[in-house]
């Protein structure tokens, strides 16, 4: 017994014990976030809705858009942009709540941007599950294409993370990126259709609001899910999309591990 | 084994920290100006495998900033440091506690924190309700316990992590008479595991209790290291006040 314990700790099993630590913290964020409750989840989902009903109101019953299915149109783009939101958002105010630890404990610390990442994208697929109930009680139809939006959540999910380590490992020496950031995200949920359709923007200005990946991703998924299919979103759009996301990914955590050796001295 | 080699730390502490744009922007023509503290200087010290070395030095000497670079916790400005085997930092106890969750959670995620894996942490987690004694309290939120159950629950999870090295940073300041003797009997058996023990403390009982080796810290060097009654009486002598303090307890 005593050898084998010798060569477990000589040859210790460093990365998979990263790996749970990263759903330990992601799992004790998620209880925490949502009281250790499943009321606690619904009571989350209050400021989305209620988002989502003021829009709805203002929109559809003040100002008629001519969009099919716009219940759905506006509930997807709101998920979804949230989510953006709230990992960006997030990743600068994780490392002061977790700056107790930082100080004291070592391990990598992109597990807490992950972690937090994960958290988040556990709230989002259960937001997609809600969506899917407004889904299947508004009428519409099921198609092939809307196993794209799989595809899709993962292009996001790289995007999002690669912008949260740029963000989170900024954070502690420019701390007003936050609100700088804040305004920025006001401002791309403006710029990006989600409450209205593509189609009341004057042409000449699509390739400018496209150029915001957050902004193709929404799109794509609404077409693959309600339609009807924009032309101008197709196959290498994505590929697009998903190289970017990669590099951006890449080149955040790289200069995440770089700056965070010192995040214990700085915080 | 644990090796450093030339090992300084300096922190730069700024007169006037410059941490976000706006401050940036606004000082931009102003140097900014920091003085210098060098934490550690020069430390160039070897600890074997199943060594206890004992540190010890008046506040300030750099006892806290050596452990936590060996920790990996601060990175050396310069020099080397190698460490072979795993760490278990025991820097302060209970720092990565979630008061909102239960002890049972609690146990995952702190011995997670520390490195043990889900396996390690299902295979001590009796162990760890046993030594701390709170049985009763397996599913109570933390928040609710008392400070010296909190205590008691991160204690017995930092020394259920089966790592070789310890790193042991005055955590016993807190805690009973009791306790402390549970405490020493820990390390007692540490020792006869073969395991390397860095202890930082105040009290000298211990040190001359425990130690194989003491090193004396003064403004971030080492002073004086060698076999623990030798430097205690050095450092005794230099500090007869330290003595007093002791003697009143």
């Amino acid at each position: 017994m005593s050898s084998m314990e010798n060569r477990k700790q000589k040859n210790p099993s460093g990365r998979r014990n990263y790996i749970y630590l990263t759903s330990v913290m992601a799992i004790t964020d998620f209880k925490i976030k949502y009281d250790n409750s499943v009321l606690g989840y619904f009571w989350s989902l209050l400021k989305p809705l209620l988002m989502f009903g003021t829009l709805y109101l203002v929109f559809s019953v003040f100002i008629r858009w001519e969009i099919k299915n716009y219940k759905l149109y506006l509930l997807l783009g709101i998920i979804l942009w949230n989510f953006f939101s709230e990992v960006t958002l997030n990743s600068m105010v994780l490392l002061e709540s977790k700056a107790s630890i930082i100080k004291k404990i070592y391990f990598p610390r992109w597990i807490i941007v992950i972690a937090s990442s994960l958290t988040s994208l556990l709230t989002l697929l259960l937001n997609i599950v809600v969506f899917f109930i407004f889904f299947i009680f508004s009428g519409a139809r099921f198609r092939a294409s809307a196993l794209f939006l799989v595809v899709y959540l993962a292009e996001l999910y790289i995007l999002v993370v690669g912008i949260a380590l740029l963000l989170c490992a900024l954070y502690p020496k420019f701390r007003d990126i936050h609100h700088i950031w804040e305004v920025f995200v006001q401002l791309g949920f403006w710029a990006t259709p989600i409450v209205y359709p593509i189609s009341i923007v004057p042409a000449k200005y699509h390739t400018l609001i496209f150029l915001n990946p957050v902004a193709r991703i929404i799109q794509s998924s609404r077409d693959a899910l309600i339609g009807p299919a924009s032309e101008s979103l197709g196959f290498t759009n994505h590929i697009i999309i998903i190289c970017f996301s990669a590099c951006l990914f890449v080149a955040g955590l790289a200069m995440f591990n770089k700056l965070s050796r010192s995040f214990a001295e700085v915080l | 084994m644990i090796a450093l080699e030339g090992v300084t730390k300096i922190f730069r502490l700024p007169h006037d920290r410059k941490a976000t744009l706006r401050q940036r922007f606004v000082s931009i023509l102003q140097k900014s100006t920091y003085e210098e503290l060098y934490a550690l200087r020069d430390i160039n010290l070897k600890i074997n495998d199943g060594e206890f070395l004992g540190i010890i030095g008046k506040n300030g000497a750099g006892k806290s900033t050596l452990l936590k670079i060996i920790a990996r916790v601060l990175e050396p400005t310069t020099g080397k440091v190698s460490v072979n085997g795993n760490i278990a930092p025991f820097l302060e106890l209970g720092v990565g506690f979630q008061w909102e969750l239960t002890v049972k959670n609690n146990i995952f995620f702190y011995g997670a924190l520390l490195g043990m894996s889900r396996r390690e942490i299902e295979r001590r987690y009796d162990w760890i309700i046993d030594f701390s004694g709170l049985e009763r309290f397996v599913d109570t939120k933390l928040k609710n316990l008392s400070s010296g159950m909190q205590v008691r629950l991160g204690f017995s999870i930092t020394v259920s992590v089966e790592s070789p090295i310890l790193l042991v940073d005055e955590v016993l300041a807190v805690g009973d008479i009791d306790f402390h003797q549970k405490c020493y009997n820990c390390f007692e058996n540490f020792r006869k595991n073969g395991r390397t023990i860095l202890f930082v403390s105040h009290d000298l009982k211990p040190i001359e209790q425990f130690c194989d080796r003491v090193i004396l810290l003064e403004n971030g060097a080492i002073k004086k290291q060698g076999n623990p009654k030798d430097i205690l009486s050095i450092y005794c002598e230099k500090n007869p006040k330290h003595v007093v303090v002791e003697a009143a307890d």
